[in-house]
């Protein structure tokens, strides 16, 4: 499913971490403190307490939204897009 | 995702467990241009000569199941880093060897020859359907190559080894004919004689080539998975060295090939930047590659068709059949050994 998470993270470290962890689970940085992609519903719950244990609960946020392949198709994107293939995994090869 | 790398230079290593791919910038920059994944995300990645790989990438390739291969210039796996264990029971493997010394062999051999002249009349019908004027050629050629695989459907023997001759004088045959067939139906400037190899004589060949090189690579994983030793062919059996169960595999999958290569061919989307002129014949360069590799993979992996009665990629249905021969084989060998049993 396609999964975004949005933070805000006071920390430095924590939220270095944070972004690390999204980048583990194989999410893709769409802005500062946002990332995207396609994750299984067990790939997200885990992703979910990982972050919990990096916040500061008094002062952090952090929100995961689910969407569907349609509303994403749906969204507008202005300026510097990020590529809505590659965060619903439909490219199949890169080349270096 | 698959993460090829031809660019002379270029060091895959780990980062915060995932795979970092360094770039140089242009031919012996010291600039870098860094790209990270998730190894999850990773199933295979395809390197060429002149990378570096880290030990470390391996380990986490091994990790999470990824494929390492290193491929030629041509597209032919030369090896692979893919953990020592078998994909299954050794048992699969023992009655793998047994099957390829008696009447099994020549079964199977026979049912995958077969399935791969069919799969090229099939093509070839419909070809014919958005080509009424070379209609009646096409009806001469589907006869030809259609007698091909009924000569081989009635051979019969005891061991492989004592037809072995004659199937591959028949499918030479079949294979002369289809190819020139499909020569014939293509633009002047793309028409080639025969098929080549090492080097190709002509785009189409070299594109073919190239294809049939990732397949094999494909054909093998899929082996590996289900237990079968790659080495240990029925067919094609006394090489040193060489995969000869791969070869003997592939035969109904390379239509898939054919298929995304004549396609690009006949839609004229493949032109001279595509290939480069080596000496002797022709070459695929990097953008005759993405081309090719891009269409392959979505009709190989994305797009889904009817098979089993399930709807399913065509990578899947190969994986599908690979098991189903290893289970065969492991059954056949119970079935015989009950029968000792009741005597």
């Amino acid at each position: 499913m396609i999964t975004w998470v949005l933070y805000d993270i006071k920390n430095d470290k924590a939220r270095t971490k944070a972004a690390k962890l999204c980048k583990q689970a194989g999410l893709y940085r769409v802005q500062y403190s946002v990332f995207l992609g396609t994750v299984d519903s067990h790939e997200k719950d885990t992703l979910s307490l990982q972050l919990e244990e990096q916040i500061d609960e008094s002062q952090d946020k952090v929100y995961i939204f689910t969407m569907s392949k349609n509303e994403l198709k749906n969204a507008s994107l202005l300026g510097q897009a990020f590529d809505k293939k590659m965060v619903t995994d439909e490219i199949r090869a890169l080349f270096f | 995702m698959q993460l090829h790398i031809n660019t002379y230079g270029t060091y895959l290593h780990v980062k915060d467990e995932m795979f970092e791919i360094r770039v140089p910038e242009s031919e012996g920059s010291k600039v870098y241009k860094k790209h990270h994944f998730a190894a999850k995300k990773v199933k295979s990645i395809l390197m060429a000569k002149a990378a570096a790989l880290s030990t470390d990438a391996v380990f986490l390739a091994l990790k999470f199941n990824v494929d390492i291969i290193f491929v030629e210039f041509d597209g032919k796996p030369a090896g692979r880093v893919w953990h020592s264990k078998l994909g299954s029971t050794t048992k699969i493997r023992k009655c793998q060897l047994e099957a390829s010394l008696n009447k099994q062999a020549v079964k199977w051999v026979k049912e995958w020859i077969v399935q791969k002249i069919e799969n090229q009349v099939e093509f070839l019908k419909d070809l014919k359907k958005h080509r009424e004027s070379k209609k009646d050629y096409l009806d001469e050629k589907i006869e030809k190559i259609n007698k091909q695989a009924i000569s081989i459907a009635k051979l019969e023997a005891e061991s492989i080894a004592q037809i072995a001759e004659t199937i591959r004088g028949i499918e030479g045959t079949a294979g002369r004919y289809y190819f020139s067939t499909l020569s014939k139906l293509l633009a002047k400037e793309y028409q080639f004689e025969g098929r080549s190899s090492r080097p190709a004589l002509d785009p189409f060949n070299a594109f073919l080539n190239y294809a049939y090189g990732m397949l094999y690579g494909k054909v093998e994983k899929s082996l590996i998975i289900a237990g079968i030793d790659p080495y240990l062919g029925f067919m094609h059996r006394d090489d040193y060295n060489q995969l000869s169960m791969v070869y003997d595999f592939i035969e109904p999958y390379r239509i898939h090939v054919d298929r995304t290569v004549f396609k690009l061919f006949s839609a004229k989307k493949v032109n001279q930047t595509h290939t480069d002129k080596i000496k002797n014949g022709y070459t695929l360069n990097e953008m005759g590659k993405k081309l090719l590799v891009e269409n392959f993979n979505n009709y190989f992996e994305e797009e889904t068709h009817r098979y089993r009665g399930r709807n399913q990629t065509r990578a899947n249905a190969l994986q599908m059949d690979a098991h189903t021969f290893a289970n065969t084989l492991i059954n056949k060998n119970q079935i015989n050994n009950d029968n000792v049993g009741t005597v």
